[in-house]
């Protein structure tokens, strides 16, 4: 038996049947956790604004307009992670003290090679590399997520995977 | 325009993720093996990708799941507060709850017009009543002012107002009373017989008619008189008749008048 879509799991959310969230919770909140991990380098703050994204999903689900779920998703926890950063730095960009902090890491922590290089990328630069090729979200899902095209995403995902590249091969 | 290296290049990522149309690959395949720096840039895209592939998934807590648990469960409790239809019902059955408040609007809709509606039909009628209540107050003042005119045929004009009214003031049958006893011109006090002929139910107006047969000696008012009494079989004329007979100067015709009705009047 095939599983029941996102898209129609969330609208039995949407129509009144909670319980259905469970189902969502099970399939994404990893993805969610190392899309926020990745982007902010912090277990803990990742925990906590995985849950708020679930909690979103919950609060808002009659808003759910029946569009791509993972977009979706992937909006409210990037939402999530910018209204973080903007409350914790207040006017500085949010973006800077995340890779201000990566460049102290946390001493139990053990980044692998790759993580270190994906740290010293811009951050919208490591946020299309991690949900294109970590989340495997498509050209056209990103676009909806961060505002753009599918054709401006594939280049923007091209370049991104260049820089990344010329990083990791160079601190090899 | 690109050369061909930098646009083999570009199509790497596509190439290992396998999702490059059999003509472009072929191409680019064919170019990897002559061009060894795209082939060591395909290398390098390589690993990196292994890379992305071996990077181990960052697994959250368990306290995370409970906390969501947690939180669905305090949903639903408010949830079930706030709506208690159950939930799998309300999404399987026909939305008969929105129907009815859908219906209901309506219902309060046309209500409220008809409402309205009965309103001013209400007020209209209320501005007519009074509009027609203060036309007939306007009639019954000039009606009893041109009775009191100088001139005869605007008396006349004046008594003959009374076919406006259905159900007049008592002033109006005094007025109209007074000018058939006492209008000196006979044709004012024949119209206001006749005017009053109308209300011959009302006792005051039959009196009216006696006294006036006693009094009146223009014989064709008293032949009205007679005619109207004998009408409303006024047996109290009977007394004032006779006595007309009796006078020298009644005019023959009524005399033969009063002959002709007495025995209708039983």
């Amino acid at each position: 038996m095939e599983e029941p879509s996102n898209e129609y799991v969330m609208q039995q959310v949407a129509h009144g049947d909670l319980d259905m969230l469970k189902v969502l919770f099970e399939r994404h909140h990893k993805h969610v956790y190392n899309f926020l991990y990745k982007m902010s380098n912090d277990k803990m703050l990742s925990e906590d604004l995985t849950q708020d994204v679930f909690y979103k999903l919950m609060k808002y689900r009659s808003s759910y307009n029946n569009g791509n779920f993972v977009s979706w998703m992937f909006t409210i926890a990037r939402n999530s992670l910018h209204t973080h950063f903007r409350r914790t730095a207040g006017k500085n960009d949010s973006m800077e003290l995340v890779a201000h902090r990566l460049a102290q890491p946390e001493k139990e922590e053990e980044y692998s090679h790759l993580h270190q290089a994906l740290a010293q990328l811009a951050p919208s630069d490591k946020e299309l590399i991690v949900l294109n090729r970590f989340q495997e979200i498509r050209y056209a899902e990103i676009a909806q997520i961060i505002g753009s095209t599918e054709g401006a995403v594939k280049t923007k995902v091209s370049r991104a995977l260049k820089k990344l590249k010329t990083i990791y091969f160079k601190e090899i | 325009m690109k050369t061909e290296k930098e646009h083999i290049i570009d199509l790497i990522p596509d190439y290992l993720d396998q999702v490059l149309e059999d003509d472009q690959r072929t191409l680019f395949e064919a170019h990897i093996k002559i061009c060894t720096v795209c082939a060591e840039e395909l290398e390098q895209y390589n690993v990196l990708f292994d890379a992305f592939s071996q990077e181990e998934e960052a697994i959250p807590s368990s306290q995370m799941r409970s906390n969501f648990l947690e939180q669905l469960a305090q949903e639903k409790q408010e949830q079930s507060q706030i709506v208690p239809i159950s939930s799998k019902a309300s999404t399987s059955s026909f939305p008969w709850k929105s129907l009815s408040k859908i219906a209901a609007s309506i219902a309060a809709l046309v209500g409220a017009f008809l409402l309205g509606q009965y309103q001013q039909i209400e007020k209209s009628n209320r501005t007519i009543a009074a509009l027609k209540n203060e036309e007939l107050r306007a009639k019954q003042t000039a009606m009893l002012s041109l009775m009191e005119n100088q001139s005869a045929s605007k008396r006349i004009q004046g008594v003959a107002y009374i076919d406006g009214f259905a159900d007049p003031d008592e002033a109006i049958v005094v007025a109209l009373i007074n000018r058939m006893h006492r209008d000196e011109n006979a044709n004012v006090r024949l119209t206001a017989l006749e005017a009053l002929s109308k209300f011959t139910t009302s006792p005051m107006v039959k009196e009216a008619y006696i006294k006036a047969l006693s009094t009146e000696e223009n014989p064709s008012i008293q032949i009205a008189l007679i005619q109207n009494l004998v009408k409303v079989q006024e047996k109290r004329a009977i007394a004032p008749m006779k006595l007309l007979l009796e006078r020298e100067e009644t005019q023959p015709f009524v005399r033969d008048e009063i002959e002709n009705v007495l025995p209708q009047i039983i």
